[in-house]
């Protein structure tokens, strides 16, 4: 009954408060408009025209395959000049390549007077991307037993599903982590050392509310803040996907997890948000002041959002793992992303986080009964 | 007379820290706060703690309010122990001092009913009471505005009836008048008398003689954490002045004259 009370409280003290709701909903919103833009920019950066053929001059083309191979990928010049006046159109960038093979080049014969001279430029991306074309095709050529991935095939096979969802089971857990962490930042050390440094806490303190009480509204409400606050966050980055990662995830991307998988991530995020408030919760009754419970979140937080990393490095969980709190989350998260999730597994994390929280609350509960804690000075 | 409260050998140290030590120029690892303090006091009757700062009162108050524990000793606040049954004692006591605050977020209104709701006050009884204090004190006008935006001299009337929302039997008021203009002051005076003539005891502590003098039925004279004198004022100054009295007292007590 209490515990309504306090959650009612800290409810309508975040709810009618436009700056508090503003921290809540602000990041998930600025995630969106600046991965779009950045998602722009890189698009308009890499975008490679796939009919593109650098011009290239070409001296001494040799008959046979490899000259074929050649002309089908340059667009080669017809005009007379002589190396060096290749060489000078190269640096100035009328021309993107200038390839001098040795006079008496044959291909069928293993050699040192088989040499191939490949100007190119650096500094215009034509010029680039036509000496990795050249290097690509000569490359075919080297070893004439057999060709690797001869030219003019399609060899990746992945599908555009099996990409998204295998770059989305790295980026998601640590980026949900990371979010998830400073939304909870945002929230627990002004409730608690907040209100510890103002002196409201000692109120409540004095009536004749059980102290578990106070900690689970606190820990209750806040969480339901910080879960806000990590699914404004979440769709930023879901929905601003598509044009960051420049049309290589489509837009239904998310439409390829199915409810099932939607279900497990949200299960996995709350049990997170709970263990990641409770952890802050009692990390700012430990402090006298907003400031000092910043100071010592901080480090925590970076140990956090490393743990959302842990399924780079952990790539076949055992079982085990996903009773680690946190870390069994992150190996859960990331394999409902690669939809490779074990459903056990991810139970396991989340019941193991919820042992975990309820362990913090009761400390927390503890702690505010602890005089030396309370009420230092 | 009803006892209503009664404190038993109350003790209570504090371990120093190094640069605690130095300020205090001490070798000792701990600073005895109250020693060994017996008082009672009885319905009706406003008893004070006369002493100067770093005496103890505000810690003999904490120990009486639950919020710290005494090491030795115990208090009875109409029969419960403040350390067995800090639940019960809480919902019998009202405890005021400057270092308990009200959320600047909030209204007065929506205060009274957040700190009736935990006091656990049923809710017709409540709307009573908040239109009565409310009305009484001019709160009323106020009522819908945060508590941040009102005067130093509303806030402290607001916090003097989020204090007694529960209509407690004993009410606790540390340094009641304490950077508080004169009218407010007066405010606060009055209301104290009020809830004595209403038969509510209440404890007070204080380092003005004036406050004493003006309010107080009985007074426990503290230095150092001890009791060195406790009576009616009368029998205490004894036809002298009570600043008289208490100097007195303190050369007895310290040997060192102020």
């Amino acid at each position: 009954m209490n515990v309504l009370t306090i959650i009612k409280k800290e409810f309508s003290r975040f709810f009618k408060d436009r700056r508090m709701l503003i921290t809540i909903l602000l990041p998930g919103i600025l995630i969106y408009i600046v991965y779009s833009l950045m998602g722009t920019v890189f698009k308009n950066e890499s975008k490679i025209d796939e009919n593109f053929r650098p011009a290239a001059y070409v001296i001494n083309m040799p008959a046979g395959d490899l000259g074929k191979a050649l002309s089908s990928v340059l667009q080669i010049s017809e005009e007379q000049m002589d190396a060096e006046a290749a060489k000078k159109k190269v640096e100035e960038g009328s021309l993107d390549l200038a390839i001098i093979f040795s006079e008496n080049f044959d291909i069928s014969v293993d050699g040192a007077q088989n040499s191939i001279e490949i100007y190119y430029n650096s500094a215009n991306e034509d010029s680039s991307i036509g000496f990795e074309m050249v290097s690509y095709v000569l490359k075919a050529f080297e070893q004439p037993k057999f060709v690797v991935n001869p030219i003019g095939g399609s060899y990746d096979l992945a599908t555009e599903q099996d990409f998204a969802a295998s770059f989305l089971s790295t980026l998601i857990p640590m980026l949900m982590f990371a979010l998830l962490a400073s939304a909870c930042v945002a929230v627990a050390p002004e409730s608690i050392a907040g209100e510890k440094e103002r002196g409201t806490m000692a109120t409540m303190l004095i009536t004749p509310v059980n102290r578990w009480e106070i900690a689970l509204g606190k820990i209750i409400s806040l969480s339901c803040f910080a879960l806000l606050s990590g699914i404004s966050s979440f769709l930023g980055v879901i929905l601003s996907l598509p044009k960051l990662m420049g049309g290589l995830v489509s837009s239904d991307t998310v439409s390829f997890y199915n409810a099932g998988d939607y279900f497990m991530l949200f299960g996995i995020i709350i049990s997170v948000v709970l263990v990641i408030i409770s952890v802050f919760s009692v990390l700012s009754a430990l402090s006298n002041s907003v400031k000092e419970a910043g100071a010592i979140i901080s480090p925590c937080m970076i140990v956090i959002i490393l743990l959302g990393l842990a399924s780079m490095i952990i790539t076949a969980p055992a079982i085990g793992w996903y009773f680690i709190p946190l870390l069994g989350s992150g190996l859960a998260m990331s394999g409902v992303m690669a939809m490779t999730a074990s459903p056990l597994g991810v139970v396991f994390s989340i019941l193991s986080n919820l042992v975990f929280a309820a362990a913090l609350i009761v400390l927390l509960a503890f702690m505010f009964k602890s005089e030396k804690i309370m009420f230092k000075k | 007379m009803e006892e209503i409260l009664r404190a038993e050998n109350l003790k209570k140290t504090f371990k120093l820290t190094k640069k605690q030590q130095r300020n205090e120029k001490t070798n000792l690892h701990v600073k005895v706060a109250v020693d060994n303090l017996s008082f009672s006091a009885y319905r009706g009757e406003i008893y004070g703690l006369l002493g100067p700062n770093g005496a103890g009162k505000t810690t003999t108050l904490r120990m009486l309010a639950t919020l710290i524990k005494p090491d030795s000793g115990d208090a009875y606040i109409l029969g419960k122990s403040v350390k067995e049954n800090e639940k019960e004692v809480r919902k019998k006591i009202g405890f005021l001092t400057s270092e308990l605050k009200l959320e600047d977020f909030f209204t007065p209104s929506y205060l009274f009913d957040f700190f009736s709701e935990l006091y656990g006050v049923e809710k017709s009884v409540k709307d009573r009471r908040k239109q009565e204090l409310f009305r009484k004190f001019g709160i009323d006008r106020f009522q819908d505005v945060k508590f941040g935006n009102l005067s130093t001299g509303m806030k402290q009337k607001v916090s003097l009836v989020i204090s007694i929302v529960h209509d407690p039997e004993l009410i606790i008021f540390d340094e009641p008048t304490n950077g508080l203009d004169v009218l407010t002051a007066k405010v606060v005076t009055d209301f104290l008398q009020e809830l004595k003539a209403n038969g509510k005891t209440i404890i007070l502590s204080t380092h003005i003689f004036s406050l004493v003098e003006k309010l107080c039925d009985r007074v426990c004279v503290i230095i150092d954490g001890k009791s060195v004198a406790e009576d009616t004022l009368e029998n205490l100054t004894k036809g002298s002045t009570l600043e008289d009295t208490f100097f007195r007292l303190y050369r007895e007590t310290t040997g060192e004259t102020v």
